[in-house]
């Protein structure tokens, strides 16, 4: 048993907050923000560079992911608000986020990631997604984005009629609306802690299982990198996909709101599997 | 002071196993709903095992909850 008692005595490495590593001006970078930076860079590079060299007919490999992830969103957005023309005019955002998120998911389980590298006792990198500050982001530009496309689709008055729908000289519409409002924060937090904490305990419990391994780490440590590989490209899957039911929701007019979520969200699913 | 009853000793660890014991409570009954459910509608109608995808998505909606408890046990002192 002194294993056991060695674990509750150093433990392993556990970070949930980002740390930070250096200052610019009187901006702090942390080790979370270096990441993001570098996975925007790289993504960047990688998709302006598929772009350049589609074809009807794609050679390398790269391409053809870079075409099948963005096909899948493009597929997610028709099935959800009704047409091509509308998937394809909202597509650039959703493929972005889904890369950038699928991508900085998996690049985070390399193991330069972590405590290889530390600058002042800190780990020099830490995935974005695995910092709260960066998945909060994330989740406000696309609420935000969601408001703006809903209110530039139907105009801010009949936006504000989804929220506050029904008779307004009835005090409980008020009341009704209030409560949607109150929704939508809801949602940004749930979005942004849905993702932070799925990649930030996935990091967590491959450390756990690391430390316990000891010498035997690589095998104890195998099975959990190979769970957090699908849960990367699920998460990411999953916050594109409840995003997409957001904007549905806000671009659809409809009078009442009664299990409009879930009836959307497996309306899309199910839709998207016939497609398939 | 009179106490009905006192802790002394590493408090904390209890704190903590009573948290993630009673919290792990709920998502378990979620997770094992929609497992029921699932295994219900494959009896039912074997077709139905290719929204095995979806269930998925299900489960991450209520695996947040668990999630939550699970990084509280590291957050709180």
């Amino acid at each position: 048993m002194n294993w056991l008692i060695a674990a509750t005595e150093t433990g392993p490495p556990v970070h949930i907050t980002p740390s930070p590593l250096f200052e610019i001006g009187s901006w702090q970078i942390t080790n979370s923000v270096l990441y993001g930076w570098i996975v925007g860079l790289i993504l960047i590079v990688a998709l302006v560079s598929a772009a350049f060299r589609s074809r009807v007919h794609p050679k390398s490999g790269f391409v053809q992911i870079v075409e099948a992830g963005t096909e899948f969103i493009v597929d997610l957005l028709k099935n959800s608000l009704g047409s091509r023309a509308k998937a394809i005019k909202y597509a650039p955002y959703f493929a972005a986020i889904f890369f950038f998120i699928a991508l900085s998911n998996l690049l985070g389980l390399l193991p330069v990631i972590g405590e290889s590298f530390t600058v002042g006792g800190n780990p020099a990198f830490r995935p974005f997604t695995a910092d709260l500050n960066g998945t909060l982001a994330a989740s406000l530009v696309s609420l935000a984005l969601v408001q703006y496309f809903a209110i530039r689709e139907s105009g801010p008055v009949r936006h504000l009629r989804h929220y506050f729908a029904g008779n307004l000289k009835n005090p409980l519409t008020y009341v009704a609306g209030i409560y949607e409002l109150f929704g939508e924060i809801v949602r940004l937090f749930s979005l942004a802690l849905r993702l932070f904490l799925n990649i930030a305990i996935g990091e967590i419990i491959i450390s756990v299982f690391a430390y316990l391994g000891k010498f035997a780490a690589p095998i104890t440590a195998l099975p959990f990198l190979g769970l957090e590989v699908g849960v990367a490209v699920l998460q990411a899957y999953i916050f594109v996909m409840l995003t997409v039911t957001y904007l549905s929701l806000a671009i659809k007019h409809s009078d009442n709101s009664d299990h409009e979520f879930e009836d959307t969200l497996v309306h899309t699913m199910h839709s998207q599997k016939v497609a398939k | 002071m009179w106490y009905l009853a006192e802790l002394t000793g590493n408090v904390e660890v209890i704190g903590k196993g009573l948290m993630l014991g009673a919290g792990m409570i709920g998502p378990g009954i979620g997770v094992g709903l929609i497992g029921n459910a699932f295994m219900n509608a494959v009896g039912r109608n074997p077709e139905s095992a290719k929204f095995l995808g979806q269930i998925l998505v299900f489960v991450a909606i209520v695996e947040l909850m668990a999630l939550l408890v699970f990084a509280s046990l590291f957050i709180i002192k």
